[in-house]
This record gives C-alpha cells, sequence and structure tokens, in this order.
C-alpha cells in the first residue's frame, strides 16, 4: 500500500504543476482539476486523506 | 475478475476501519466547522481536539432532517443556505429530498462530492454482483431526484452500459427490455412488480425478459418482496440503503443476507431507541445515524436518519470485514402504537407480498372512531377473480393481519384502480388520526 500512496502522491504533484505551467488554459486547468478529484478518491480509499 | 470493488479497504480488519473512521471523522467535523454556517452555529461549543476517542464522538450533537429545513429558509446562498460546504461556483449538480415528510431539502453537489457519492455506489454495485456484462435498464426519468442519477453514473463507472428508460410508460419499458437484452435493472421494489405484471398483462412471462440481477431502491424491500421479484424474474434481487442527505451507504453482498456498510465512507452508529446514547448489540434494534466522511458541499455530522434497522453480525462469510445490518424494520416516523401495541406497516407488505399473490395493490389507514384505533386494509385483488374468491382472501387476510400484529382490522375490497399506483416512494400507510 505504501506503493501506492507514493503513486497518488505524485500523479497530485503532477496534477498540481500542470495547473501552473498553464494557468490561463481552461482545458488544462480544468482536467488537471478533474484528476485532482479523483486523487481526493484514491487518498479516501487508501486512508490517505487529511483535512 | 476481483469480487471486492475495493479488496482494500473491504477486507480491512476491523480495529483498522474504526481507525481510519475516526480520524475521517475529526477530518470532516474540522471541515464543516470551518465551511458550513450550520455547523459553525451549531458546533460552536465542540472543539475537534476535544473529541479524542470513539466514545467522545457521542459529544456531537444529532442533525435532523428539520435543521437542514430551516438553514435553506430564506438564507443566502439561494437555493442552498446554510448548508453548503464549498463556495457556490464549485456546486455543479443540483439535487433534491422527494419533500415526502415536508418541505424538500435542496442539495448541493460539487464535482468532487458528486464523484465520492458515486465511488460508494460503486462498492454498491459491485458487491451486488453487477458486472461490465451487464446492460442495466434504468425505467424511471430521473428529474432531480438522486437515487438512479448515482445507480447510472456508478453503474456507468464500473463498466456496465446504461440504458436510460425515462419518458416511456410501462409497456414502452417492457419492450425497450426487449429490444435490447437488457439483462439488469434498478427500481423500487413497487415498479419492478408493476414492469413484471404489465409484462404478463402483453402475454410476455418476465423470466423471459432476461433480467439476471436487480437492485431495489427508494423503498424498504421486505425479505418476502424480494423474493417475490426473483421469483417473478427468475433473478437475483438485492437490497441497498441510503438517502439523499447521506448517500448510498450500505448493500447486499452475494449472501443477501442483511446490508454491508460502505466502510470507511460512512461512520455508522446504530443506537437504542429510548435514550439514542447506546451502541445497541448484534440482533438488536438500533436508530441508524450517519456521517458521510468525505462530502464537503454539503457536510453532515451524525445525521438521525429516523430508520430503525437490527444490527447484524462483523463477519460474513463473502469475506467483507464491514459493520452489516440485517433488517430495516422502518422509520421510526411510521413505527405507531395503535390501541397500545407497536405497529410498522413493513409488516403488513411482508404478509401481502409473502402470502397473496392476488392482491394487486394495498393500502393501511387508521382512523380513531371515538377512543377506538381501527385500522383498514383497502386491497384490490386480481380482476378475474370471482366476488367469492376476493371475499376468501380478505377473510384470510384478516385472519393473517391479527396472527402477525396481534390486531384485528377491516378489509375492504376496492374496485380495480381505484387505490393510488407509484413509481417512486409508495405512500401506502395513512394514519389519520391526528395528534397521536
Amino acid at each position: 500500500m505504501e506503493e501506492i500512496r507514493k503513486e497518488i502522491k505524485k500523479i497530485e504533484e503532477s496534477a498540481l504543476r500542470l495547473k501552473s505551467l498553464a494557468p490561463e488554459n481552461n482545458s488544462i486547468v480544468k482536467n488537471a482539476s478533474i484528476i485532482l478529484v479523483f486523487v481526493y478518491l484514491l487518498k479516501f480509499a487508501t486512508a490517505m486523506w487529511e483535512e | 475478475m476481483n469480487k471486492y470493488w475495493n479488496s482494500y479497504t473491504e477486507t480491512l480488519p476491523r480495529e483498522e476501519l474504526d481507525r481510519i473512521e475516526f480520524k475521517y471523522f475529526k477530518n470532516i467535523l474540522s471541515y464543516a466547522k470551518n465551511h458550513s454556517n450550520l455547523y459553525k452555529e451549531k458546533l460552536k461549543g465542540i472543539e475537534v481536539e476535544d473529541i479524542k476517542t470513539v466514545e467522545d464522538i457521542k459529544k456531537v450533537p444529532f442533525t435532523y432532517k428539520e435543521e437542514l429545513r430551516k438553514w435553506q429558509e430564506d438564507v443566502d446562498p439561494f437555493p442552498y443556505g446554510g448548508i453548503l460546504g464549498v463556495p457556490i461556483e464549485e456546486v455543479s449538480t443540483f439535487r433534491q429530498t422527494s419533500g415526502t415528510t415536508g418541505r424538500p431539502v435542496y442539495v448541493p453537489e460539487s464535482y468532487e462530492s458528486w464523484q465520492w457519492r458515486i465511488e460508494s455506489w460503486c462498492h454498491i454495485l459491485w458487491m451486488a454482483g453487477f458486472r461490465p456484462r451487464h446492460r442495466i435498464f434504468l425505467p424511471f426519468g430521473y428529474n432531480v431526484y438522486v437515487a438512479f442519477w448515482e445507480a447510472h453514473y456508478a453503474a456507468e463507472k464500473i463498466g456496465c452500459e446504461v440504458v436510460p428508460g425515462g419518458a416511456l410508460d410501462t409497456k414502452g419499458r417492457v419492450n425497450k427490455i426487449i429490444e435490447l437484452k437488457a439483462n439488469a435493472m434498478a427500481g423500487t421494489p413497487t415498479y419492478l412488480l408493476n414492469i413484471a405484471k404489465e409484462a404478463m398483462e402483453m402475454g410476455i412471462d418476465p423470466k423471459s425478459l432476461g433480467i439476471e440481477r436487480a437492485l431495489g431502491a427508494g423503498e424498504p424491500l421486505p425479505e418476502a418482496t424480494r423474493l417475490r421479484i426473483e421469483g417473478l424474474y427468475g433473478c437475483k434481487m438485492f437490497d441497498h440503503i441510503g438517502s439523499t442527505e447521506t448517500c448510498g451507504f450500505a448493500g447486499m453482498c452475494e449472501e443477501q443476507k442483511g446490508l454491508h456498510i460502505v466502510e470507511p465512507f460512512f461512520l455508522v452508529e446504530m443506537l437504542d431507541r429510548e435514550t439514542l446514547s447506546r451502541e445497541v448489540d448484534v440482533g438488536e434494534q438500533g436508530v441508524i445515524v450517519i456521517t458521510p466522511l468525505g462530502r464537503k458541499s454539503f457536510p453532515v455530522i451524525r445525521f438521525n436518519t429516523n430508520d430503525v434497522a437490527v444490527k447484524g453480525p462483523d463477519n460474513c462469510p463473502c469475506g467483507r470485514t464491514s459493520k452489516k445490518m440485517m433488517e430495516i424494520v422502518g422509520r421510526v416516523d411510521d413505527i405507531r402504537k395503535i390501541r397500545g401495541v407497536l405497529f410498522s406497516p413493513k409488516t403488513v407488505e411482508q404478509l401481502i407480498r409473502s402470502e397473496f399473490p392476488e392482491i394487486v395493490e394495498y393500502e393501511i389507514v387508521v382512523t380513531r372512531q371515538d377512543i377506538m384505533d381501527e385500522i383498514t386494509l383497502r386491497i384490490e385483488v386480481d380482476p378475474s377473480l370471482s366476488e367469492e374468491q376476493a371475499a376468501s382472501i380478505a377473510k384470510r387476510l384478516a385472519e393473517g393481519h391479527k396472527i402477525k400484529t396481534n390486531l384485528t382490522c377491516k378489509v375492504k375490497i376496492e374496485p380495480a384502480g381505484t387505490l393510488p399506483r407509484y413509481d417512486l416512494k409508495a405512500k401506502r400507510f395513512k394514519d389519520l388520526r391526528g395528534g397521536h
């Protein structure tokens, strides 16, 4: 599970980076945000979620 | 294909699930206090740091449906008011409760919260054996009500092919099932029975429709009704429980004995009816109190559902380690004292569905004559039966009712088509006593 959690963290970092690389591009920002929604679900389902 | 939707969470040891849920409870409590006006006010005296043990959760007050309504009346932002947990710009979907018990509650779903809800429903469908090979027919126009939207999105997500069956009459739906060879369905138990009846009136044996698997939603599913649907369609019929406020939070596995709570998505407490302070034991009835642990657009903490269920054993032969509830007894509101005896309308449904296939529709009416409460069962029987046969059914029903409930009743045979028919949320119990 630790391996999986590390990968989830990497996806999160990549999605955040995507958003910061193209803040004016609606499509990239929205799709990266949607990735972050599923990152949240992955965190929730792997007992990683922290508020 | 793995039999679990999430093989990690569904097989975690009990103590690990408890630990995660306790952590998540504190997370959502903190979130609600910071983001929802309702909870900013309601939890003024509660600090998250004070919740140090599972027992401390009981310090947090219950949330009632009436409060949700109150926090939406003339409170900004329209139409969600103080229950909203995210900036209104993040709300992507409007839903509402059915309004059966009063003014509907308007439910804001952000994209994230909606997907969280769908993920919970994926557990319910997967545990009931729905798989990508299923073409699932949803025989409803979903409108603003949540259940079939959840079913639709979750079925898509687990890989089923979904056929939305709105804007058709029942006959049209039977024809669509045949045309597309749909092999699965989800619907209110009442409407699944209506579809089978319609098919028979069209000269079609419901078994020939090819439905392998069905899921009940929107109404209680007594065991007799579940078995009747299985018998009519030759399918496996599963139950689940949820509500608009809480999401779908428990479902039936292939063992078909009780409902597994979707953990760690929900903290479900089952509390004694008298004091609402003690977790009931296995086999005992308890009021269901729920906290959805990850939904932020509409955080609800310790929501008192008013539903009563029997607590089940933790371990199931299916291997899931989640808590179970064995039988939904009914709503606290529907369990009434009649002539000093506790009466649940579900007992009557169970009796009719298991022993009286000739009764096509029914309604329970309670009235008060002077100081005496009176129960009348209004029934419609199969129109092909003679008057004598109908009278014999009425007599047997009155006797069966007395045995099952310890209460006498009158049975009134109504002409065909007199009683209301329901697709969603049947209301077959009318207590007209006032101030009972």
